[in-house]
């Protein structure tokens, strides 16, 4: 996954992100980290094109963010599930694909159980999402995402909204994807499993990229801000 | 690594969403049925239900009356609360506020104050003396902001994360209606609903003082003739409770097999 980040300013009332120039080349899985309200989610958002930035250009894989088309081509997992609740986790993603993407319902519904299977849901395909855990309800939302076959796959702090357990549980399932060919862009708080996923991180302070490089960097920041960020984050266990 | 499957209980069965179990329930009934059997047998006119077998059909019409301007008036009502709700989301700020004045003045109304300025103020302002059919009117205008209401909130209920993943699915307009946004408003929208029926079939009986000839005009015309107050009023009581609550217990049955 390529990632070309050039000059990008962007404001909402105030600006949020502050010129950030940046270029990533061959990195599966980038982690963007920070305190809240540091941008990350704007970021990210910007770089799935769910946002359009107010300033600079920004390129992921050689796609212009803000290319209508490059939508189709991003996988997006909200922080809350984002799953229809009035149709089983099945009919959440062949709906999709029969009506955005030209399946057959039976080709969609074969693609379907097969990325269900993947994050091992297989035997909950047909309840609705208010009928399984929280954590089964945001596999389901990564299945979906993944079964359009996007290049890259963005995670909006996934486990947020969950307990633990629950968290450990679809964290587990998504380093499991680790090598399924997908780029990840992701936000998360959990520390450890940004340093068991990611292949590199970004840390935002107040809207500017205050330290990147190897997740090595989380165990020895060069940066104050980055020192003073490990030290207060709790470390919420997994693995 | 496998993700550990851990499930949460179903959600709750049909019967313990009516709640509670069947005998329980079965107890409950005999308590309220032992009660009303106190109550009939302390009269001292002992309780004969022939006595107003003559009024039997102007009964039946009087229900059939009051069945039928409660459901004109949910029809009507909840038209005209989605057409209120459209100016509430109006891009004009006189509509906005039209819609939020109007909810505050019904709001603070009594049902029976709504009726009787329908049908001695309003309605011969426009030169209407028909008060029953101006007291109908109250019936559907006191019920509208209700109904907008319910709109609104069906609405609302729709996150913002299932519109912004329709943006990046690329559904059309059509198709998000169609598959998403209808299907589940629908389902949001009938318990409340549902409800409000209930609300219009119990505010109907106040049309009775203005002479409509529903269920309780009917009756109290029965009891003034045969002074059979109690076989009238009891009869009258479980005319009502044989429409709301089978209605409500559908309503339960809805939310349980559809809800969201």
């Amino acid at each position: 996954m390529k990632v070309e980040l050039e000059r990008l300013s962007h404001s909402y009332d105030v600006e949020v992100l502050h010129d950030l120039s940046l270029t990533l080349n061959d990195y599966k899985a980038v982690a963007i980290i920070g305190m809240s309200g540091s941008g990350k989610s704007t970021l990210l958002r910007i770089l799935s094109g769910l946002e359009r930035p107010s300033a600079g250009t920004v390129r992921v894989n050689n796609h212009d963010v803000t290319n209508a088309e490059y939508r189709k081509q991003v996988g997006f997992v909200f922080q809350h599930h984002s799953l229809f609740p009035h149709l089983t986790l099945l009919r959440n993603i062949t709906l999709v694909l029969e009506k955005t993407r030209g399946y057959t319902p039976e080709e969609a519904s074969a693609r379907a159980m097969e990325f269900l299977d993947l994050l091992h849901l297989g035997d909950q395909a047909h309840k609705r999402p208010r009928n399984v855990s929280g954590g089964q309800a945001q596999r389901g939302s990564i299945a979906r995402a993944l079964s359009l076959d996007p290049e890259v796959v963005f995670l909006d702090e996934p486990t947020s909204a969950l307990d633990p357990i629950l968290t450990f549980e679809v964290l587990s399932a998504i380093t499991e994807l680790r090598n399924i060919g997908k780029g990840f862009v992701l936000v998360s708080h959990v520390m450890n499993f940004v340093a068991a996923f990611a292949d590199y991180v970004i840390y935002l302070h107040q809207g500017r990229i205050a330290e990147h490089g190897a997740p090595t960097i989380l165990d020895n920041p060069s940066s104050r801000e980055l020192r003073d960020f490990m030290a207060r984050v709790p470390d919420l266990s997994f693995r | 690594m496998k993700p550990t499957t851990k499930l949460l209980p179903e959600r709750a069965t049909a019967g313990t969403v009516i709640g509670g179990t069947t005998v329980s329930y079965l107890f409950a009934i005999a308590t309220f049925a032992f009660f009303a059997w106190f109550v009939v047998v302390r009269q001292r006119q002992p309780f004969d239900m022939t006595t107003i077998e003559p009024y039997r059909s102007a009964i039946a019409a009087g229900f059939l009356r009051t069945l039928w301007v409660s459901l004109v008036t949910l029809v009507v009502s909840t038209s005209l609360g989605f057409v209120f709700y459209l100016l509430s989301t109006s891009r004009l700020g006189y509509f906005r506020a039209f819609t939020n004045v109007f909810t505050e003045i019904i709001y603070g109304t009594p049902l029976l104050v709504m009726i009787m300025i329908m049908a001695f103020v309003i309605g011969p302002a426009f030169g209407s003396t028909n008060r029953s059919v101006m007291g109908f009117v109250g019936l559907i205008v006191y019920i509208t902001p209700y109904m907008t209401n319910i709109f609104r909130s069906a609405i609302a209920s729709i996150s913002s994360e299932q519109y912004m993943a329709m943006d990046l699915f690329g559904f059309t307009p059509y198709q998000r209606y169609r598959y998403i946004i209808v299907p589940q408003v629908v389902r949001i929208l009938m318990p409340p609903l549902m409800n409000n029926f209930s609300l219009i079939i119990k505010g109907s009986a106040l049309l009775n003082v203005l002479s409509y000839r529903e269920l309780f005009y009917e009756v109290s015309l029965m009891t003034n003739n045969t002074f059979r107050f109690v076989e009238g009023f009891l009869l009258m009581w479980g005319l009502y409770l044989v429409i709301t609550i089978p209605l409500s217990q559908l309503t339960k049955m809805i939310d349980w097999r559809w809800g969201l």
